[in-house]
């Protein structure tokens, strides 16, 4: 646990999430609408007069319920909130959104929606390369994922509604790059558990009250926290989605600190303003599909398309990576080679960690993040 | 498993059988063109191999080659290359074997000597990927020209409706055919500034003809597998698609397939079966193991007849008006997506192939085919590094539980034999046949 309140209030608010969005469900009389993935924009779900809710999982939960509908050789991430959803868990969701973010997410939608139907639901569709045909094809689809919430919905996406709801979100934006710089400093001032705790309470907490927590957690960190105490190896944390702070605890365990990410519940999506521009759709569409740095999106072969994280780790002043990748994930598993050997050209080691999205066994993970950690104390005290 | 366990495939039809022949003449004239240093492309199926015979480019297929490695269990060779530099052994393994290839190719210099081709693939001045059927395919060429090969890329970018999207409204119609006319057009444009040459669009149209006059004869002899007994099985079947691979819009590949067309015609009208006593009619769902296509012999051997398969899949979709020939792909492309979605794409949405060799996804489809086709059961190739082609056989046979058809699942791989456990795949297949004996056709 956080001696940070907000990071502990927020742990309790997350805790209790489904709980608190089914009361805001029937104080508002809003409907919630569910999404996975970062292409299609909750912007305009909030601004149809719906809540949007990112759904996770719960690492390490048997999966046997998906048994039924799915292969065991698919995505375990895919697998578990599939059995969330046959669980009820999921039951007051009234809407539910997927990105075609990869194949397997795109094979939820049709197997959920087909069992288990919504009054609505949309799949989102995304191409995969950034060409112009292919930013003129998102910027229609976004067009109809618009109308398809307005018709849900019954309430039109203004120009000036969408411009105020993207201003807000930028604000907060703006708070999470405040709290990233935090990390530059050594040790840093916010740890990696406590900041994906604040980010993904930014999933689901209407984001007036995201921000409010965001700008609390921001001056309580400038009032009780300074730049002091051991300075332990620094890591940038890489690969498939994590939405849970499990496995950054296990890093910080074995005695690293986690200043640095890029993966989807991370500086990704936090890392650039919406623009706000005359034509908001294709503002939508520079920042959710070409700004977002998803390896799924074929950005060309060679080396630029992962500069962006050897600067990042620079920036950081990491000692080295820790690649995280959920079985069967094939776009991070392609570039995991390649990745490896850039950053080891560029003085960054790196230890991959394959997982089946359960952080276990824990012990075996936890002996592989210790050594790690003393490979990087070693290559520190060597550099110093 | 034990290379004694694997099996070469025991072709029924004599065509079939001549391919022995014309495949290595194919092969060696492609390697002469290799050797006065044409310009060669590695392309992917979903690449529509008639506009490349339009530019007269030489190409091979990643693909394909990782079935003649996995037939002749080099496979594992390749592949074991690729895991020792970093590639998950999850990932696709036509992908590992090509990659291993490339790694050995890089260190030696030369193409690898464990080549089941002569000379092995060559050496490719471009890539030209597709994202039809899986998203491998994008990563694939992408990894391969970072890391091994540096040479152009031109990957084509298709996406499908999803299956609750209607694709008859025009305006769901328009939104999907301009990314795919653009998508082709983009290629087009590849091709000519890499070949240096302009596209013909005359020449195009009729090569595309000729695709489809083969196509037509190759359509034709799978609707006649409906006859009882069945004239022709898996290990036919999936030798047969290999001319229209290379040897797309030659007078050779309609030759070859009408010929097909003529033997099995005449197999149906003299009763003349695959087995002596055809006990069992079977869909097989997914891709074969290639390294062991004598597994479909061993299913004749216990009266089970493979009578339709869902991959490889050609259809209707291909007679599109060849006016404009560039149109027609898109068209015949688009037909293709409706077509699937009106048989119900809920798990496999992005199947739509313009090189008309796909597979069939559609659930609405079963109750058709199970009955048109007179069948007992179906065999269910779960392949943990293909789940793009496997990811849904759980839901297919949920319906086709419904139409009271038993299915069987089984896990192995398409080119890794180390994946295959002959006894346990034996001893399911015998349990799965008792569960059909006693059952009269679902069709009947």
């Amino acid at each position: 646990m956080s001696e940070l309140a907000t990071v502990a209030r927020a742990a309790e608010l997350n805790a209790q999430k489904e709980a608190h969005v089914q009361e805001l469900r029937r104080e508002s009389g809003r409907p919630v609408i569910g999404y996975l993935c970062c292409f299609a924009p909750p912007e305009m779900i909030r601004v149809a007069g719906a809540i949007p809710y990112r759904i996770t999982g719960r690492p390490g939960e048997p999966t046997s319920e998906a048994d039924a509908y799915m292969e065991p050789y698919g995505c375990s991430y895919v697998r578990n909130i599939f059995a969330q959803a046959l669980k009820g868990r999921l039951d007051f969701l009234d809407g539910l959104v997927i990105s075609h973010s990869c194949d397997m997410v795109q094979r939820l939608y049709g197997i959920w929606t087909y069992y288990r139907p919504l009054p609505y639901s949309r799949l989102f569709n995304v191409p995969h390369q950034v060409t112009p045909q292919a930013e003129r094809f998102f910027m229609r689809e976004l067009l109809f994922f618009k109308e398809s919430l307005e018709q849900f919905t019954g309430q039109e996406i203004t120009k000036e509604r969408l411009a105020e709801e993207i201003a807000l979100s930028n604000r907060i934006r703006a708070r999470i790059r405040e709290l990233y710089r935090l990390r530059l400093e050594h040790p840093p001032l916010i740890r990696g558990s406590e900041m994906l705790e604040l980010l993904l309470a930014g999933g689901w907490l209407p984001p007036e009250e995201f921000l409010k927590l965001l700008e609390d957690a921001l001056e309580e960190i400038g009032k009780k926290r300074a730049a002091q105490g051991p300075q332990r190896p620094r890591v940038l944390v890489w690969g498939s989605l994590l939405d849970d702070v499990a496995f950054y605890r296990m890093i910080e365990e074995a005695g690293a600190d986690v200043v640095a990410d890029d993966n989807c519940i991370g500086f990704r999506v936090f890392e650039k303003d919406i623009p706000l521009s005359e034509d908001l759709v294709e503002a939508l569409k520079d920042h959710y599909f070409i700004n977002f740095q998803c390896p799924r999106t074929d950005r060309g072969p060679g080396r630029a398309r992962f500069d962006y994280i050897i600067q990042r780790a620079q920036e950081y002043n990491v000692d080295g990576v820790i690649g995280y990748i959920i079985s069967f994930c094939d776009p991070h598993k392609f570039d995991y080679p390649d990745l490896r050997d850039y950053l080891r050209e560029s003085g960054f080691p790196m230890l991959l960690i394959d997982d089946n999205y359960s952080f276990a066994p824990a012990g075996a993970i936890q002996t592989r993040l210790q050594a790690f950690v003393e490979l990087l104390k070693s290559g520190r005290a060597l550099s110093s | 498993m034990t290379a004694s366990e694997m099996r070469r495939a025991k072709r029924h039809l004599e065509t079939t059988r001549k391919m022995k022949d014309m495949l290595p003449r194919f092969f060696m004239r492609a390697l002469e063109r290799r050797f006065s240093n044409e310009p060669l492309a590695w392309c992917m199926v979903g690449v529509p191999p008639e506009l490349l015979k339009a530019f007269d480019l030489l190409w091979e297929w990643p693909e394909n080659f990782g079935t003649i490695c996995a037939s002749r269990l080099v496979a594992p060779d390749f592949i074991k290359a690729a895991e020792g530099d970093g590639y998950s052994p999850e990932l696709c393994t036509y992908v590992t074997n090509t990659m291993g290839y490339c790694k050995l190719w890089k260190e030696r210099g030369e193409p690898p000597e464990e080549s089941p081709i002569p000379g092995g693939m060559g050496n490719p001045s471009m890539l030209l990927g597709s994202g039809f059927i899986c998203e491998p395919r994008y990563k694939w060429f992408q990894a391969i020209a970072t890391r091994y090969l540096d040479v152009p890329v031109y990957s084509s970018d298709p996406l499908a409706p999803p299956w609750d999207v209607d694709p008859h409204d025009p305006r769901i119609a328009g939104h999907y055919k301009a990314l795919l006319r653009e998508d082709l057009q983009g290629q087009v444009e590849f091709l000519e500034r890499h070949t240096g040459k302009k596209l013909d669009l005359d020449l195009l149209r009729e090569i595309l003809a000729l695709s489809h006059k083969a196509l037509a004869y190759w359509r034709d002899t799978l609707y006649l597998r409906k006859a009882i007994p069945c004239p022709m099985g898996a290990t036919d079947y999936f030798s047969a698609i290999i001319p229209q691979m290379y040897m797309v819009g030659e007078q050779e590949a309609v030759d070859f397939y009408r010929e097909i067309y003529h033997e099995v015609k005449d197999r149906v009208e003299r009763k003349i079966g695959i087995v002596e006593e055809e006990k069992y009619r079977l869909i097989w769902f997914g891709l074969p193991p290639w390294f062991n296509l004598g597994f479909f012999n061993y299913l004749e051997s216990l009266g089970a007849v493979v009578a339709i398969e869902s991959t490889y899949n050609v259809g209707d979709w291909f007679e599109v008006d060849l006016d404009d020939p560039l149109e027609a792909i898109v068209e015949r492309t688009w037909r293709r997506a409706v077509k699937m979605h009106e048989y119900g794409t809920e798990v496999m949405p992005e199947l739509c192939n313009p090189a008309v060799f796909g597979g069939f996804v559609g659930s609405r489809m079963l109750e058709e085919v199970v009955r048109e086709y007179s069948l007992n059961g179906a065999i269910m190739h779960l392949t943990r590094s293909c789940r793009a082609v496997s990811f849904g056989e759980v839901h297919t046979r949920n319906r086709l539980a419904e139409l009271g058809v038993p299915s069987l699942i089984f896990e192995s791989d398409m080119a890794d034999p180390r994946l295959w456990s002959d006894a346990q795949i034996k001893t399911r297949v015998h349990a799965f046949i008792e569960t059909m004996a006693g059952r009269s056709p679902a069709g009947s």
